[in-house]
């Protein structure tokens, strides 16, 4: 059964600088966690990558398309004619298209966000409690009691206050 | 960020959060109480009376056929352009100020949104059939004119609600995890679920990050439209002193300003009486101070700009909109808006005022008066004086729009209130970022 070795820093240099150690070490994905962003994490970890900016794009497309289609299928589907003029009129039907852009624009972003960062969760997951304080903690997944002696020998030498052994679902 | 005997730690900044919602004194209930009571009895019993009788109870009439009613719509609408539209224009330019006042703002934005809807209702006179400005598929064939600027509306008060909403709460998820973990009962069911299951790792913070300025980026191009177009549901009429190119610019300057001067007062509010003085600052007044000295400036030349316009235009009914705008009946109302929104505000010009909190706080609700006077004077004094002489009438509101308007602020000032005790009204994480980090103790080093 694996385990999560986690230890718990009393600032923000130290747990970069051992989560960086961890990653050196062969552990995979050590994972930070913050009462605020950490500046330089990608420095150390790796660069990260974030599939929000397509949902913002492609849900902004959506919705202009869509907001056009609306307004220019309902002109087409009940016309009014109003002094010869044209039924589908560009500058009102722009103005429902920029707003329809926005709004799927806004709604596609939150998805993109719940799913990039999987949200909500929906198990139990790895936490300390004093993260959301004034703590910074570091935590690597452990398959036997070995890789977590090590891992807990690395956390106590780049200076963590103390450390936790979390079992899965605990 | 303050500098007494001890300086503010992290785990200050949670405690005086969780406190300011789990502690609750006397006087909060006490005017949260009279807030509830002047709702149910100025706003939403009156409006029920017009609901009876029918819409004759409000003193709208031939020819000033909108009344207070879409006055305090524009208001509402504008008084939200403060908090969102501000937040994210300080977020994008990584303004620190912003950090401590900026989830308040953005819940004034809300509120303010929510009780300009309620306006359009109480507006409309039968709000049961408010569906109908929904395009759905129906047995009626009826379907929505796009063309039409009170649609534009429809659609774009939708999505800054939408986006609003979402914004303050997106800001908020750290904040919900960090007072979950402090709190029991019914409270810690709630921020579980609002949480999402935040736990603050290196990847939530990315992913959030992105967000959030995503969203920032989408809404300020959207809040400037939403009075735009709010502008036009008057500007593309052909009535004298309404049918002007300047009303957009003109609306969203004055939203923006009458907005700015709405966080004061509630900066002052908060500050006060949730004791958040070491968080709201003279820093924050000063800043704000300038923001609310430029925007006057900025909504006083827009203001000679209309009134250039309509002389230059050279056409008799715009001379006779201009001439009883300055001298006519309601002359007295123009000139409490000049003084309170033009001449009042370059007090701002001195530093000392800027930072003195009662000072700023009076002149932010001067403002705010003058702002509504600005958009009832918008309605009243077109409407009064149109083309055709013998159509000419004084608009006076009735009972009921009186005490709607007024009941409409204590509709505002409740959800404030319970907003107060569910939100954390200061982001947490964001004070926090403003302050020293922790540094690696002695210990440490020497180990």
């Amino acid at each position: 059964m694996s385990s999560n070795a986690l230890g718990l820093f009393g600032d923000p240099v130290s747990a970069l600088a051992a989560a960086g150690t961890l990653k050196d070490a062969g552990f995979a994905r050590p994972e930070l966690m913050s009462p605020i962003p950490i500046h330089g994490v990608e420095e150390v970890l790796g660069p990260k990558k974030s599939v929000i900016r397509r949902f913002t794009l492609f849900g902004a497309i959506f919705g202009g398309l869509g907001g056009f289609a609306l307004a220019a299928g309902t002109a087409v589907l009940y016309v009014h004619p109003t002094g010869g003029r044209p039924v589908i009129t560009f500058p009102p039907f722009l103005i429902i298209t920029y707003e329809m852009t926005i709004l799927f624009g806004i709604l596609a972003t939150v998805l993109g966000f719940l799913i990039s960062a999987r949200f909500p969760a929906i198990r139990e997951r790895v936490y300390a409690p004093e993260t959301a304080v004034d703590k910074f903690a570091v935590t690597v997944t452990c398959d036997n009691e070995d890789t977590f002696s090590r891992a807990a020998a690395i956390l106590r030498a780049a200076g963590a206050e103390e450390v936790r052994n979390i079992r899965e679902g605990e | 960020m303050p500098t007494e005997e001890k300086p503010l730690q992290f785990a200050d900044v949670n405690n005086d959060i969780v406190r300011s919602l789990v502690v609750t004194g006397r006087n909060y209930y006490i005017t949260l109480g009279i807030a509830m009571f002047v709702a149910l009895a100025c706003f939403f019993f009156p409006w029920f009376y017009q609901l009876y009788y029918g819409i004759g109870a409000a003193g709208m009439n031939h020819p000033t056929v909108w009344g207070t009613y879409l006055a305090s719509f524009i208001f509402w609408i504008g008084l939200s352009h403060s908090g969102t539209l501000l937040s994210c224009v300080l977020h994008i330019t990584n303004s620190e100020w912003r950090k401590a006042m900026y989830r308040s703002a953005e819940a004034m934005t809300l509120f303010s949104l929510l009780v300009a809807a309620t306006m359009v209702m109480v507006h409309v006179g039968r709000p049961w059939f408010i569906h109908w400005a929904a395009p759905y598929p129906n047995q009626m064939g009826l379907w929505p004119n796009f063309k039409s600027p009170l649609l534009f509306d429809v659609m774009a008060i939708t999505t800054y609600l939408t986006g609003s909403l979402i914004f303050i709460y997106m800001g908020s998820i750290p904040d919900f995890a960090a007072v979950r973990d402090r709190t029991s009962g019914w409270r810690r069911h709630l921020y579980v679920l609002l949480s999402l299951g935040w736990r603050g790792t290196d990847t939530e913070w990315h992913r959030l990050g992105w967000a959030y300025t995503f969203l920032a980026v989408l809404i300020i191009p959207l809040a400037v439209s939403v009075h735009s177009i709010v502008s036009w549901d008057f500007a593309m009429s052909l009535v004298p002193g309404l049918h002007q190119t300047i009303f957009a610019p003109y609306f969203v300057v004055g939203a923006i300003y009458s907005g700015t001067a709405g966080i004061v007062t509630v900066m002052f509010v908060l500050r006060k009486y949730m004791n958040f003085e070491h968080l709201i600052t003279q820093l924050h007044f000063d800043n704000l101070g300038k923001l609310l000295l430029f925007l006057s400036l900025l909504w006083t030349y827009i203001n000679m700009l209309e009134l250039f316009t309509g002389w230059y235009s050279g056409t008799s009914a715009e001379y006779e909109q201009i001439k009883y705008k300055l001298t006519g009946f309601y002359a007295p109302l123009y000139w409490e808006m000049i003084l309170f929104c033009a001449v009042a505000p370059l007090l701002m010009f001195s530093t000392k005022f800027r930072t003195s909190f009662v000072p700023m706080l009076v002149l932010s609700i001067a403002i705010n008066i003058g702002m509504y006077t600005e958009r009832f004077l918008i309605i009243a004094t077109t409407l009064s004086r149109q083309y055709l002489p013998d159509a000419w009438g004084v608009y006076v509101p009735s009972l009921v729009e009186i005490s709607i308007l007024v009941g409409s602020l204590a509709v505002f000032v409740t959800l404030f209130l319970i907003f107060v005790k569910i939100f954390p009204s200061v982001s947490i994480y964001e004070v926090k970022e403003t302050m020293p980090q922790p540094r690696k103790r002695e210990a440490n080093l020497e180990s």
